[in-house]
């Protein structure tokens, strides 16, 4: 938990715009009395060229969130926006599309095919939209992530950091509008997951991406530009150029609130 | 440990499904050919028991030919007068019956059944054990009246008041229907025309004086047996068959055995088929099985179940899917068993599906095999079940059982491999028939194992090889798919060795066939000179009608009869033989190219000379100008001397041996009564052959079972028939190929499955449903590929070893079918793509979170 947020300047690409945007966004499970809401009409506006988190408690709704901006899963009501295309009512194969050449994904772990090797991994995206990736600028995200030499490697060859970076390096190759990282350093140790967190700043700040990254782990957060704290399907709160000090004080407010120990807990 | 165990069980029963259905396929063909075999013996049984004479004398049948030479034995019609005399008995009865006949319509469209059951001409005689009754019209009076049996009257249309010619081997003749016989018993599928008793005899056998039977029947208080000895003591022993009416059902029963055992074999054959490729679905069902419970079995040893413990309970598993799996196909056996009995009732058999025999020995041999099979299949993987250690709970269940060496199979695959190697090489090598085929036999099944247990390591090799241009025609889906396949060697080895069982086959038994049907073609290209050959479509001999038209036909320059004769000769190294001689008109050198080592057609078919293969000849210590003892049906001996020598290549057909034959008036001479079975016709000098054969086919209008050929459909006859034993193993083919599919859909399903988060991965990342699906597909394409590239050079070797084989039997040709061969690849791919059909679906309607998400 260090990286004061003082230390970096916020993205170098002008926040000139929104990469993504819902608006009443709603998102419930089970039906009558059973009903939950895990999504409870959020309005967001996730702007691009930034590095943005969405915190939250377990169960605050934050990775529905992103499953839902990301259209890997539909919503109950509300609309959401992928630049200027409503992605709410997309058939699911336009939304694979979607995915596929225009959003980029790191998951927690299981992020690479273990029968591919790294390079493989990296263009897959491309490769299944049949799309020859730009050498020089697929050449730059591998030097920039320092995966020029384990490059033939198969995932299980591969350190748990070195297998994020690859995942990292996947997700920027085809330069998407968004990239969305859920819980990237859940699974790492410490000095990995810092690694990965200085990546993904460096994508945003040296290669213009957007990124939007659901954490749980302050120090996490406190890499971003702004956060978004979730509490019970809401957006109840947002941070600009955070700390980790100030997220985890934040965070602690939610937990008075439920009475009970959450910071630590995994994810939901 | 029993109550995890059955919770266990039902946890997987969809996994285990197509195990079981394996299991099913299996049992159902041991029970439905069981069943089946005792419900027409039963039924026969009963029959012949209800329709035997209480005692029956008839011809002593000294030689049987393998070759139909149309002559019916006879006893004298005066003993029936002789035996009613004597005391105790009732009734004698002199019964005039054959089957040397052919009956045609109006139209000249024969009556007779078309299945090969035969066509029979008896005498009208109504006893109580009679198989028929009159049902309509009168009994037939006179040379010019004749009764029908129902069935054939009804399949081909015949009715009371219509005229039927019947060519018997003494003559032609027409009669009237006047009256349709009833079967009362089940009907065995043949055609039965009855004569008046007192023309019967001089019509059917060409003397009043003569019958082929005659039925004793006893009087009161007098034993079978008893009346036997009786009998026996007025004919002397010796002189005749005398049989009670038990021995004598015994006897017909065993005469249709033959018939009955080729179904009862073909469905074993199915059955072991099922068995064998079964058994790999059930092993690699249940390796597949632990490797997924890995952790949970792990968990049970950490709580304290010893080796024993969890070995057992894997091992119950398999006895309870056993027990499934046999009950299934017990009741699907019974299903299997109807509709066989349905399907002979549509060759004419009319076995009754109520009278079904289920006998001990069904429900037996059902859970034997259904059982047997399970607990072998599975007892090596519940072995390595028991193998697992506790830590295995702790560690990852993904990476277990696909990283062991496969040293022990390599080690093993060699060495049995080397030695079916040496098999077939010996096989190929050997010169003695006996010798190469036992080798040939050991080699099949040492190289099948090899294989088999050799498999997974070839996975890499050929895969690689196979799915070397998916990468560059697929992209990443088809690389990823590549890839998938080569995963767990082990699995996609077991797989596809369940498809390349039957491919082997298919591909042994195509090339031995293609070889077999080429040496033909030569063997008919180098003998065969005449124009044309008249020939009965059955190969039954025809009556000596044919052959008087045939020789009065415009345009016909030359006919060279062949009569065939049952013959036994007694060798100089002791043997005796009994096969079949065939007889010649003298101008045979016209009409066939003979190769001889040692004299020649003069001299081969001068009166009490005879021609011998040469080898046969060498194998028996028969020299040129030996003087063999011979004997003739009928009990007539002859002393024949050994005049040529013959280089035959396959000698004279199937089911004879020695290649012997000489002139035609030996067989005159000694089997009086005997029918031409084929005709070499040659034109005369200014015929056409279109014009001949116009002409012969007039001339044969009336008698639609004698067929003209000249020697381009004398080839296709011989293909057709090869073609026939092609076709049992194509069905083989089918059934293992369903058995195969059934493996290859589980493998996936279980791939599938355990890639749950990868599948998962992929969605989210942009892979559409459609290259999901196809990714699966390639995967299993290359997976029947493999199996199938694998069985058909298995299957060549075989077969280039079988023709070796044959080429000691005189059929030198070597033919591979590549035709086939590339069908059979293709056919695998295409049985790889259905395979993929439902594991692929599965996996595109995958929910992309819950597979994320999935442990």
């Amino acid at each position: 938990m260090s990286t004061p947020a003082a230390e970096h300047a916020p993205g170098q690409a002008p926040a000139d715009g929104i990469a993504a945007r819902a608006r009443g966004l709603t998102k419930a499970y089970g039906s009558g009395e059973t009903t939950v809401l895990a999504l409870d009409s959020v309005d967001v506006d996730i702007a691009r060229g930034r590095f943005t988190a969405v915190m939250g408690p377990s169960g605050s709704g934050k990775s529905t969130l992103m499953h839902c901006l990301a259209g890997l899963d539909t919503v109950s009501a509300g609309q959401v926006w992928l630049g200027d295309t409503e992605i709410t009512g997309l058939k699911e194969r336009e939304l694979t599309r979607l995915r596929r050449d225009r959003i980029g994904f790191m998951f927690q772990s299981f992020n690479l095919i273990p029968t591919l090797d790294a390079a493989e991994n990296i263009t897959l995206p491309m490769d299944i939209a049949g799309k020859k990736p730009d050498e020089k600028w697929l050449a730059q995200v591998i030097d920039t992530l320092g995966l020029r030499d384990r490059l033939k490697h198969r995932p299980a060859e591969l350190s748990g950091g070195q297998q994020q970076r690859v995942a990292c390096a996947r997700a920027l190759v085809s330069r998407p509008e968004l990239i969305f990282a859920d819980e990237p350093t859940g699974n790492l140790d410490s000095r990995a997951g810092l690694e990965v967190l200085a990546f993904l700043r460096q994508a945003v700040d040296e290669l213009g991406q957007t990124v939007v990254m659901v954490t749980h782990d302050p120090g996490a957060a406190a890499h971003s530009d702004l956060v978004l704290f979730l509490g019970d399907g809401r957006i109840v709160d947002e941070m600009e150029r955070p700390t980790a000090e100030a997220v985890l004080e934040r965070m602690k407010r939610f937990d008075v609130l439920r009475g009970q120990v959450e910071a630590t807990d995994g994810q939901e | 440990m029993l109550k995890a165990t059955l919770r266990s069980f039902l946890a997987h029963k969809g996994r285990l499904l197509l195990s079981a259905l394996a299991i099913l396929l299996s049992v159902a063909f041991v029970a439905g050919s069981l069943i089946f075999s005792d419900t027409v013996t039963r039924t026969f049984d009963r029959l012949f028991a209800h329709t035997s004479a209480d005692v029956t004398v008839q011809p002593k049948k000294d030689l049987k030919s393998s070759v139909p030479t149309g002559e019916t034995q006879t006893v004298p019609a005066a003993l029936a007068k002789r035996l009613a005399a004597v005391p105790g008995v009732k009734s004698a009865h002199a019964d005039v019956g054959v089957d040397n006949i052919t009956i045609v319509d109006r139209n000249n469209k024969s009556v007779g059944p078309t299945s090969g059951a035969p066509t029979i001409a008896t005498d009208w005689y109504l006893t109580p054990r009679s198989p028929v009754k009159l049902t309509s019209g009168h009994a037939p009076h006179g040379p010019g009246e004749a009764l029908l049996d129902a069935d054939t009257a009804d399949k081909k249309h015949v009715r009371i008041g219509d005229t039927l010619t019947l060519m018997a081997q003494p003559g032609t003749f027409k009669v009237r229907v006047t009256g349709i016989a009833t079967f009362t018993t089940t009907n065995p599928g043949a055609a039965l025309v009855y004569l008046d008793p007192e023309i019967a005899a001089g019509k059917l056998l060409g003397s009043a004086d003569r019958a082929t039977s005659i039925s004793v029947d006893a009087a009161k208080g007098v034993s079978d047996a008893q009346l036997k000895r009786r009998v026996l003591a007025v004919t002397g022993i010796g002189a005749y068959d005398v049989k009670t009416a038990d021995e004598q059902a015994k006897s017909s029963a065993e005469q249709l055995g033959g018939f009955l055992d080729v179904i009862k074999y073909v469905m074993l054959g199915f059955a072991g088929i099922a068995v064998l490729v079964g058994i790999f679905l059930i092993v690699n069902t249940f390796s597949m099985l632990i490797a997924q419970r890995t952790r949970e079995l792990g968990l049970l040893r950490a709580l304290g179940a010893d080796r024993r413990q969890v070995r057992r309970s894997v091992l119950t598993e398999a006895v309870l899917l056993g027990v499934t799996g046999s009950t299934l196909g017990l009741a699907a056996g019974i299903g299997l068993a109807a509709g066989l009995i349905k399907l002979m009732s549509a060759f004419g058999m009319n076995l009754k599906a109520t009278e079904m025999v289920v006998g001990w020995g069904t429900p037996v041999a059902a859970y034997v095999v259904g059982i047997g099979v399970t607990f072998v299949a599975a007892y090596l993987p519940a072995r390595r079940a028991a193998g697992v250690s506790p830590m295995a709970a702790l560690s990852d269940a993904e990476s277990a059982g696909i990283g062991r060496p496969l040293r022990t199979r390599a080690i093993v695959g060699a060495v049995v491999g080397a030695l079916g190697a040496a098999a077939l090489a010996g096989c190929a090598a050997s010169s003695k028939t006996a010798s190469a085929a036992s080798l040939l036999g050991l080699g099949v099944v040492l190289t099948l194992i090899a294989t088999v247990v050799a498999g997974p390591l070839l996975v890499r090799p050929v895969i690689r090889v196979l799915g070397g241009a998916f990468p560059a025609l697929f992209g990443s889906v088809g690389r990823m798919s590549q890839r998938n396949a080569l995963r767990n060697p082990r699995r996609t080895g077991a797989t596809a060795a369940a498809l390349m069982v039957g491919l082997a086959l298919v591909g042994g038994m195509s090339v031995a066939s293609a070889s077999m049907s080429k040496s033909f073609d030569r063997q008919i290209d180098k003998t065969l000179g005449a124009d044309f050959m008249v020939q009965n479509s059955n190969f039954m001999p025809f009556s000596q009608e044919v052959t008087d038209k045939v020789r009065a036909t415009d345009g016909v320059g030359l006919v060279v009869r062949e009569r065939f004769t049952g013959i036994a000769l007694r060798l100089p190294d002791g043997k005796r033989v009994e096969t079949t001689a065939a007889g010649f008109d003298p101008r045979l050198d016209d009409v066939a190219h003979i190769a001889y080592a040692r004299g020649d057609t003069a001299a081969a078919l001068a009166e009490g000379n005879i021609a011998m293969d040469r080898k046969y000849a060498e194998d028996h210590g028969v020299r040129m100008g030996a003087v063999l003892p011979a004997q003739f049906p009928g009990g007539h001996t002859a002393q024949v001397r050994v005049a040529a020598l013959t280089n035959q290549e396959g000698s004279s057909g199937f089911g004879s041996e020695g290649g012997l034959f000489f002139g035609i008036s030996t067989v005159e001479k000694y089997v009086p009564n005997g029918q031409d079975t084929v005709l070499f016709v040659n034109r005369a000098a200014g015929t056409g052959a279109d014009q001949l054969r116009k002409n012969l086919e007039t001339t044969l209008k009336p008698f639609p079972q004698v067929q003209v050929r000249d020697q381009a459909d004398y080839k296709k006859l011989i293909h057709d028939q090869i073609a026939v034993l092609l076709y049992l193993v194509y069905a083989l083919l089918g059934l293992a190929i369903v058995i195969a599919v059934l493996g290859v859909v589980n493998t996936l399903a279980l791939s599938v499955v355990e890639r749950t988060r990868e599948i998962g991965l992929l969605r989210a990342i942009g892979l559409a449903r459609r290259q999901l699906r196809r990714m699966i597909r390639l995967e299993s394409v290359v997976i029947a590929v493999f199996g199938a590239v694998l069985g058909l050079a298995l299957g060549l070797v075989w077969g280039v070893c079988t023709q070796q084989v044959l080429a000691l039997q005189g059929m030198k040709a070597l033919a591979v079918p590549w035709g086939t061969i590339v069908a059979v690849v293709i056919g695998s791919a295409v049985v790889g793509i259905v395979a993929a059909l439902l594991p692929a679906l599965r996996a595109s309607r995958m929910n992309v979170l819950a597979a994320i998400a999935h442990e």
